[in-house]
């Protein structure tokens, strides 16, 4: 028994304080503490990972009050799992921000507060406790996207917090009905007691739907994805790739915690409609997020609603509810987080260095900012699920997993997925690789371009959206490309470290 | 049905309570009031987490009082959320300081005007 | 037969993936880049043919790098199959290799670099195809071939280029998705994916219904890459690429890895023997016979050559389908061996129409009017192709054809034998033309082409009526901006050989027009007429086609074939 689990939630918030507190005595000293917390992070978070893969989950009982009274810290296969991937994701974003980022101290206090908000909910097996951290990581989430300059990023974040606190909401009052129910908190114990109340249970059922409903606002299933165009767009370049990275996909992995810890298969078995909504909130997002996409004209606009779209395979795959589909699941999360926050970072090192934000900007790109082209491309192929990279691993195990369970609908949809992905990314790589960059073309097309940029700065002037490109960013870009298709590579051995867990959940 | 009501009169208030938040939140376009609508939907969740411990006849959970208590786990969650609560309403009303020194509005409708003008 | 564990099929592979690195680093030197591209093709092809004596005598060579999924390996294998399309890419991209050097060059073409540089990647997937051990390999190297063909389809950067590059990317993709889906079936109900030759066992106690889904599926996934009917129209649309493309790709490595996909699925998924059962063999191959027959009806009507060309292809790829589909052993063969014959014939006359296209800017038929002056040796290798493919014995287009033939009356398809009779006139009926013309005509004194002039089915009254009190038919058409460019299809387009430049410096400006002189300046038949970066693959590849078609059993494809068809039926043809 060690105190790691509690120390790994502890650390990015000790940071968070030092951070703050050392921004009184000297300005800018914020990202070097940060650097510093991030690296404890992630030796933290690889330490922890090498004991959770086991047969048992690693647990830890807060402040000696024992479970199902106390709060207790499950640290399993899949926490693992999203534990590392954030604090590897915030490292590498670090990474982009040091000359890219904001730069206050505030700003990585938040920073490293919302890691300790992620890492909370992935590691918490407790209802009530997974709730706060949720609200945590959504204070930090909106304080972040509201770092942007100007109006617009304060407008995006507070239809951020409205929603995202409407969806937190529905989470609580789910929490409430198991908790009339059952009379605890505990994800194990309430696994024995609302099998013992009965799934048929009103309470139980409406306990589950609003649990669901609420992970699905922060999610960003279709149709409550709305708080997630604007939050993308209007925060800085560092924040949309990490929120887009991390946020959601530690919902996903709190919506599969609640629906495999919690309610287990036997109440999806025994309640068809709440599968049939899980299935039906995967292809709704998954086609309408696509079409979505492609009638974008701004670069990050049409990557949020990408996300709308692949987070629709992932609620497919936990409404298959089988192991394939779980792993699948699992590999899509990481590998999502991944490539899409390589692509939101890609896309503001174009915008630091040729202030393009729009899709018709992305114009012979490749003759400008090759670097950045040629990750873009990489990254834009993974997502499209080209082999060997990760996107194509993760959607072979989840269509595998809907064949399996024969959910023949699901399986159509999640394949034909490549095709949808396929109709917005070609859109950008047409345009970087196969057009005349728009400045020879027409005088109308570079007046957009800074109309474009001008937007997001605020209109303080035309060459406002240049921005420093520091080996950092260029850096950190590569690295997102590689780890697209390297992790593709090494995926096998994830899924077999993964199975133990795995079964556990579907036990 | 009416004592079954009656007997149920608080979840009815709890739910007027979502009803009345939901509607400020989507039918509003002032900010403000649909941060109010966000804080009376939030009440309401508080409400019904308290109304869920009350126990007909019972004391406060106090080692002095006699038994049967209610039951305090509750209390002690909402406590907890309602801190969350206040954090909430206070990060959403510094965004509203700094959008109306943006726009010089709170209203939704306007601000999209001005937006689609810049 | 034994397995050999070897680096040799991933090197296969490997080598032009790795060359792409210098072939990138030396792009303002292009002496050296090149260099490395031919480097990378000696290598590769040394590299595959080192094998082909083991594969002769039995062995497999294999590269296993473990599992990629749960029950499926990532593992290369150089069997017989993966050998014959192997070995035929990698002898062709050496080949075109040089041709493109004089290609490119000649036209003085932008993006070189990654022109080269894609083409090696190309190469990499073709390969890595031909090796693939199971369907979800294949699948993957199928998918990294569309992506790295994809730049050279779109390689011209006009719209129409872009227009038929994102129309190659749908279609592929497409198919991915179906060929995808179908793996997943595949493994679903087996368990496997791994080729075996006579087919996975378990796929014939599955539920039918499943199985002919399956193998639905995975047809019209390769089927669109094997530029199956209906969905062909893919391969005409990226003639708009250069022709060194036009002729290894979209004639030898990319189509065939779709036919090469379904003669896997066909013999190594399936077997031929299930197939059978199934009764998809009789709906595949009616498909095929439905396709090479209406492709060569197209193929009559088309005046601009490489579109012609590309129809034949699609024509010519189904004989190779029908072959397989026919399930007979001695289809079988012919449909292998089409697979190199094909290759030799086809990519000799996309070299000759891009020699012509280099040397004069003829792209339409109805301009060549008397070029075999002009370009004797090449428009004599396209004669002597054009033969072959017609199925004219001592040219490697007829031992094919007669294997064909034979399977199908043995197998008692008679509906097919006349498919394939009806197509190899339609064939003489759309090349012989292209000879007639080169040879046989001047500009100035040429015969109507009616076939190719007049409005399908013919006209109904008199075209130049106009009941709206008239305006000339041809102002019609001031839509077509924008299509008139160098390669473009636009019937309409200018400066194409010496009747259109006649016409144009006529009307436009007789200082730059050619002199009044409706000839062919005249060169003799001793490499005068191109570079011989571009005449020697050219003769290279009309001569292979010669000697797959004079000693067949002397070339390594037939013996490789016969392997085949033994290792699956147990007969040998």
């Amino acid at each position: 028994m060690s105190d790691l689990p509690a120390l790994v939630v502890a650390a990015p918030i000790v940071g968070s304080i030092a951070v703050l507190l050392a921004g009184v005595l000297r300005a800018r000293t914020g990202w070097p503490l940060a650097v510093v917390a991030a690296l404890v992070q992630v030796g933290g978070a690889v330490t922890l990972a090498s004991r959770a893969f086991g047969e048992e989950p690693v647990r830890y009982v807060v402040g000696g009050f024992r479970a199902p009274f106390g709060i207790e810290l499950v640290v399993d296969g899949l926490s693992a799992t999203m534990v590392v991937l954030v604090a590897v994701v915030a490292l590498g974003v670090l990474g982009y921000a040091r000359v890219a980022g904001p730069r206050s101290n505030s700003f990585y206090a938040v920073y490293l507060l919302l890691v300790a908000g992620l890492t909370g909910m992935s590691v918490t097996g407790d209802v009530f406790n997974m709730y706060v951290f949720l609200e945590i990581t959504g204070l930090a989430a909106y304080a972040l996207v509201a770092s942007g300059e100007g109006g617009r990023s304060a407008l995006a974040a507070l239809k951020y917090l409205i929603v995202g606190t409407v969806g937190a909401s529905l989470f609580l009052l789910g929490i409430g009905y198991a908790y009339v129910a059952t009379g605890t908190l505990n994800m194990a114990d309430l696994s024995t007691q609302l099998a013992a109340v009965g799934y048929n249970s009103p309470l139980v059922q409406a306990a589950f739907g609003l649990l669901v409903a609420g992970l699905f606002v922060k999610v960003a299933v279709f149709p409550v994805h709305t708080w997630q165009p604007a939050a993308y767009a209007g925060a800085p370049d560092s924040v949309s790739a990490l929120i887009s990275a991390l946020v959601s996909t530690v919902a996903a992995y709190a919506l599969i915690r609640i629906v495999f810890t919690v309610f287990t298969v036997e109440f999806l078995l025994a309640t068809p409609f709440a599968r049939t909504v899980l299935v039906a909130g995967a292809v709704v997002s998954i086609v309408v997020g696509s079409a979505l996409a492609v009638t974008q004209t701004e670069i990050k606009r049409m990557l949020a609603y990408s996300s709308v779209s692949q987070f629709g395979l992932v609620v497919g795959a936990i409404a298959v509810a089988n192991g394939t589909a779980l792993t699948g699941a699992a590999i899509h999360l990481v590998g999502h987080a991944v490539m899409k926050g390589g692509l939101f970072l890609t896309s503001g090192l174009v915008a630091n260095a040729t202030g393009v934000r729009t899709i018709d900007g992305y114009e012979g790109l490749a003759e400008r900012l090759p670097v950045g082209a040629g990750a873009f491309s990489v990254l834009a192929l993974g997502m499209v699920g080209v082999p060997p990279a990760v996107g194509f691993v993760g959607k072979w195990y989840i269509a595998l997993g809907a064949v399996e369970a024969e959910t023949w609908p699901l399986a159509v949809v999640i394949l034909l997925s490549t095709l949808l992905t396929l109709a917005y990314f070609v859109r950008i790589l047409e345009r970087m690789y196969f057009r005349e960059p728009a400045e020879a073309s027409a005088a109308v097309e570079t007046t957009e371009q800074r109309a474009a940029a001008g937007l997001v700065t605020d209109g303080t002037g035309t060459d406002a959206g240049l921005g420093p490109v520091s080996m950092g960013m260029r850096a950190t870009v590569l690295v997102a490309a590689v780890l697209a298709v390297a992790l593709g590579l090494a995926v096998f051995e994830y899924g077999a470290l993964l199975q133990p867990t795995i079964e556990r959940l579907l036990a | 049905m009416i004592e079954a009501l009656a007997d149920r009169v608080y979840y009815l208030a709890v739910f007027l309570l979502l009803g009345v938040g939901t509607y400020m939140l989507i039918g509003n376009a002032n900010l403000v009031k649909k941060v109010i609508g966000m804080n009376i939907f939030q009440t309401g969740i508080f409400l019904f987490f308290i109304t869920a411990a009350y126990i007909d006849g019972a004391s406060p959970p106090l080692l002095s009082a006699p038994g049967p208590y209610v039951s305090p786990l509750p209390h002690v969650l909402i406590l907890t959320a309602i801190v969350v609560g206040v954090s909430l309403t206070a990060v959403a009303l510094g965004l509203i300081v700094r959008i109306y020194s943006e726009y010089g509005t709170l209203d939704e409708d306007a601000i999209a005007k001005v937006i689609a003008d810049e | 037969m034994t397995e050999i564990a070897s680096i040799r099929p991933v090197a296969a592979v490997l080598v032009s993936a790795v060359a792409i690195v210098p072939i990138l680093a030396s792009r303002g030197r292009p002496t050296l880049r090149e260099g490395w591209t031919v480097l990378a093709a000696v290598t590769k092809l040394g590299i595959v043919a080192s094998m082909v004596p083991g594969v002769l005598a039995g062995d497999v060579y294999v590269t296993d790098f473990g599992a990629f999924v749960p029950g499926i390996r990532f593992a290369l294998r150089a069997d017989p199959l993966g050998i014959l399309f192997g070995l035929l890419a990698s002898l062709l991209w050496l080949v075109t290799s040089f041709y493109s050097i004089g290609y490119m060059r000649g036209l003085n073409e932008h993006a070189q670099t990654r022109y080269f540089a894609a083409f090696a990647g190309s190469l990499a997937a073709a390969v890595g195809v031909a090796f693939a051990s199971n369907l979800v390999v294949l699948f993957v190297f199928y998918e990294l071939l569309t992506v790295a063909t994809y730049p050279l389809v779109a390689h011209d950067e006009t719209d129409e280029a872009r227009a038929a590059g994102r129309k190659y990317l749908t279609y592929t993709f497409g198919g991915g998705v179906a060929a995808l889906a179908g793996s997943v079936l595949v493994f679903w109900l087996t368990g496997t994916t791994a080729f075996t030759p006579g087919g996975i066992a378990d796929l014939a106690t599955a539920d039918p219904l499943f199985a002919r889904a399956t193998f639905a599926l995975l047809i019209t996934g390769f089927g669109v890459k094997a530029a199956l009917m209906p969905v062909h129209s893919w391969l005409p649309d990226a003639m708009v690429a250069p022709t060194p493309v036009s002729g290894l790709l979209h004639a030898v490595a990319v189509v065939k890895s779709g036919v090469f996909g379904i003669a896997r699925v066909v013999l190594d998924v399936f077997g031929p023997g299930l197939v059978g059962d199934l009764g998809m063999g009789a709906v595949l191959g009616a498909l095929a016979a439905l396709t090479l027959t209406v492709a060569s009806v197209i193929a009559l009507r088309q005046d601009n050559l490489k579109r012609r060309l590309a129809y034949s292809t699609v024509s010519q790829l189904s004989y190779i389908v029908l072959g397989l589909a026919v399930l007979n052993p001695m289809s079988l063969a012919g449909g292998l061996l089409h697979i190199p014959a094909h290759a030799f014939m086809k990519l000799t006359l996309f070299f000759c129409a891009g020699a012509v296209h280099v040397e004069t800017h003829t792209d339409d038929i109805s301009n060549m009017a008397g070029i075999g002056d002009r370009m004797p040796l090449t428009m004599g290798a396209f004669g002597v192709a054009a033969l072959g493919m017609a199925g004219i014995p001592l040219v490697a287009g007829f031992v094919s054809k007669y294997y064909l033939l034979v399977g199908t009356v043995t197998a008692g398809d008679l509906a097919f034998t006349g498919a394939l009779l009806l197509s190899g006139i339609l064939n003489i009926a759309y090349f012989w033309p292209v000879v007639y013309t080169a040879f046989f005509e001047t500009p100035d004194e040429s015969d109507p082409k009616p076939v190719v002039e007049n409005v399908l089915g013919g006209r109904f009254g008199d075209p130049e009526a106009a009941t709206d009190g008239g305006h000339d038919p041809d102002e019609g058409h001031d839509s077509d901006h924008g299509e008139t460019d160098d390669h473009g299809f636009a019937p309409d387009h200018e400066g194409q050989g010496v009747q259109d430049e006649r016409e144009a410096s006529e009307h436009i400006d007789p200082e730059h027009g050619p002199d009044e002189r409706a000839e062919w300046e005249h060169r003799a038949p001793n490499g005068d007429e191109s570079t011989w970066f571009m005449l020697g693959p050219i003769l290279f590849a009309a001569a292979g086609s010669v000697v797959l078609g004079v000693v067949p059993d002397t070339a390594v494809f037939l013996r490789v074939v016969r392997l085949i068809v033994a290792g699956v039926t147990g007969v040998s043809v």
